[in-house]
């Protein structure tokens, strides 16, 4: 058995900012260089009644995380995640809408700390 | 033309949710991230099954100790989610793919691991031989799911980096020509 290597920090993250278009933040790209898992959440364009049952376990699995003492932050948005996260008692986690690379990088630099 | 969308299994995005011991890596799996990206696929992740289901703190398992109604149900729930994903995406004209985790009890692709007869203190000798072909778990209910909706059966490839004979260079051959097209 290899040594476990899980760094113990999950940024949940925006569809965008995970595939993002040409010229784009690519939050993906970012968190990965730096170690951060990644939950990805679902298009914004998806129908509630898709997106919510996604969201759903999105939401187990931070309660999961957070009850392990996991960092967990949220990289951009998504208006059900947080009716998700509330649904199940879990507190808001520490979220950023960066616009460049670098914000994102001074964001993780200090939570990755923790 | 359509988008490529995959479907990964949620630990290739994210090895934190992974049994302890089993991360290979602090977050993201690289070599499958830049593969599909390199070929123009958009990324969907998949959920746990086992995270949510027996948490962080569980135990390496195989197969038959998931194979009960309560986790099947649990991973019925979960099919049902990503089967709507996947509906809206094809019925878009889109090309989906799956991507799971050989070795896995719910995530194999084509292989699984079994052995009927573990069971009790979690102690076994290194090198038990419960790799098995066959499918995990979460992966039958979802291309269930499918079926009973009528949504065409999605390609698919399990990803073997926790395999003992794990070659990433025939893997990323291999991943290639299965991105390239049927």
């Amino acid at each position: 058995m290899t040594t476990d290597q899980r760094s113990r920090r999950v940024a949940v993250v925006e569809h965008r900012l995970v595939n993002p278009p040409a010229g784009g933040l690519d939050a993906l790209a970012e968190l990965e260089r730096r170690g951060w898992g990644v939950v990805a959440l679902p298009p914004a364009g998806y129908p509630a009644a898709v997106a919510r049952p996604l969201l759903a376990q999105v939401a187990t699995h931070v309660e999961e995380f957070v009850r392990h003492g996991y960092v967990v932050i949220v990289v951009g948005r998504h208006p059900g995640l947080r009716p998700a996260l509330a649904r199940l008692g879990v507190p808001d986690p520490e979220a950023i809408a960066p616009r460049t690379s670098a914000e994102l990088g001074a964001f993780l630099d200090v939570r990755g700390q923790r | 033309m359509g988008r490529r969308v995959a479907f990964v299994a949620h630990c290739l995005l994210n090895q934190n949710a992974k049994v302890i011991g089993g991360a290979l890596c602090p977050g993201v799996y690289s070599p499958l991230v830049e593969r599909l990206r390199a070929a123009g696929w958009e990324l969907e992740q998949m959920p746990c099954p086992e995270l949510a289901f027996t948490g962080l703190n569980r135990f390496w398992a195989v197969r038959e100790q998931y194979d009960t109604r309560a986790y099947r149900e649990h991973c019925r729930t979960i099919a049902r989610a990503v089967a709507g994903a996947v509906a809206i995406r094809t019925a878009a004209g889109d090309e989906v793919v799956v991507v799971g985790l050989e070795g896995s009890p719910s995530m194999g692709v084509r292989i699984t691991s079994s052995d009927p007869e573990r069971a009790g203190r979690p102690e076994w000798p290194d090198g038990a031989g419960e790799l098995t072909p066959g499918r995990g778990i979460l992966v039958e209910e979802l291309l269930d799911e499918l079926r009973e909706r009528g949504v065409a059966t999605p390609r698919a490839i399990g990803i073997g980096h926790q395999l003992p004979d794990h070659d990433p260079d025939s893997e990323r051959e291999e991943l290639d020509v299965f991105l390239a097209g049927p």
